[in-house]
């Protein structure tokens, strides 16, 4: 029984984290809901993200990826730059 | 007075549009995504369906029934080019040019048309900035050169989900007809990705613009 608990925590452990990530990201040129709706639809497309939220006062992007998975900083700012824009600061948390 | 049935079949069909879906914006939206542009002012009716396939690029229809003097109809493809973007921390400023070749129809004669827009435009969350000049050759139906700008404001800052109000003056400068500049007060709404604008000119024409994306 202690040696199947072990093996099952070691085994959790070896499957990488579980957690969503939250990644906020600000986007220069993002002044306008047209601009802003190219971005979330762009970052929806991408099989790493659960939710996309627009924060246009503050020009950023809150991006809250599946569990277990993480969007890398070149994939985000590919994703920015591929919709039109610049990309500035991320910010991640968990 | 035309008749219903003397009108052509673009007006019909720009009738529909309007009243199926309720009414521009940027020349270029995101991949992937198409547009539906529709203006209706002293000069025409205009109507221009776009696809961008390419962060710069976009293809589609443009359409236009000229008024105001020498009335004739021209269609065509049209590429819009995103010549060049500034994306700025408080501000976007870019430039597009807008280039169809097709035919025009006057009556009964019908000749090759050719147009060009050039489109620089600035803006923040606060302010818009627009000049336009724009080309347009049909041999013996039409040859002119015009220009229009917009300076305008958002009274408030909305967010991304509330309703965007920007107030603005429209000033059109056409050489070629008997009022040389127009002026128009124009008050333009956007929720999203659907994009509609009003006014009154200087010569007494009501302007409606629309531009829904999907």
């Amino acid at each position: 029984m202690r040696k199947t608990l072990i093996t099952l925590v070691i085994l959790v452990g070896l499957s990488g984290p579980a957690w969503a990530e939250t990644i906020t990201t600000t986007v220069h040129g993002m002044v306008c809901a047209f601009c802003a709706t190219g971005i979330e639809k762009t970052f929806r497309k991408q099989s790493e993200v659960a939710t996309v939220k627009v924060d246009l006062p503050k020009k950023r992007v809150v991006i809250t990826t599946k569990p277990g998975k993480t969007l890398s900083d070149e994939k985000i700012k590919e994703v920015v730059t591929y919709s039109g824009y610049k990309m500035g600061d991320i910010v991640r948390t968990k | 007075m035309k008749t219903c049935h003397q009108l052509p079949l673009y007006l019909v069909l720009v009738s529909i549009i309007s009243l199926a879906s309720p009414v521009q914006g940027k020349p270029i939206s995101y991949v992937g995504g198409t547009m539906v542009m529709q203006e209706n002012d002293e000069t025409g009716h205009t109507l221009n369906v776009d696809y961008t396939f390419d962060p710069h690029f976009a293809l589609g229809l443009y359409s236009k029934y000229e008024i105001g003097g020498n009335e004739f109809w021209m269609a065509g493809p049209q590429l819009n080019t995103l010549l060049k973007r500034w994306n700025l921390p408080d501000g976007q400023g870019n430039i597009f040019s807008m280039t169809g070749a097709g035919l025009a129809r006057q009556g009964s004669r019908d000749e090759p048309a050719a147009w060009l827009t050039l489109l620089a435009d600035y803006e923040t969350r606060r302010l818009f900035f627009s000049y336009e000049p724009r080309f347009m050759y049909a041999r013996n139906i039409e040859k002119s050169v015009w220009q229009r700008a917009y300076a305008g404001f958002a009274p408030y800052l909305a967010d991304y989900e509330q309703l965007n109000t920007w107030l603005l003056i429209r000033v059109d400068h056409h050489p070629a007809k008997s009022d040389h500049f127009v002026v128009t007060p124009v008050i333009r709404f956007f929720y999203k990705t659907i994009w509609l604008e009003a006014g009154y000119s200087s010569n007494n024409h009501v302007m409606v613009n629309w531009t829904v994306q999907f």
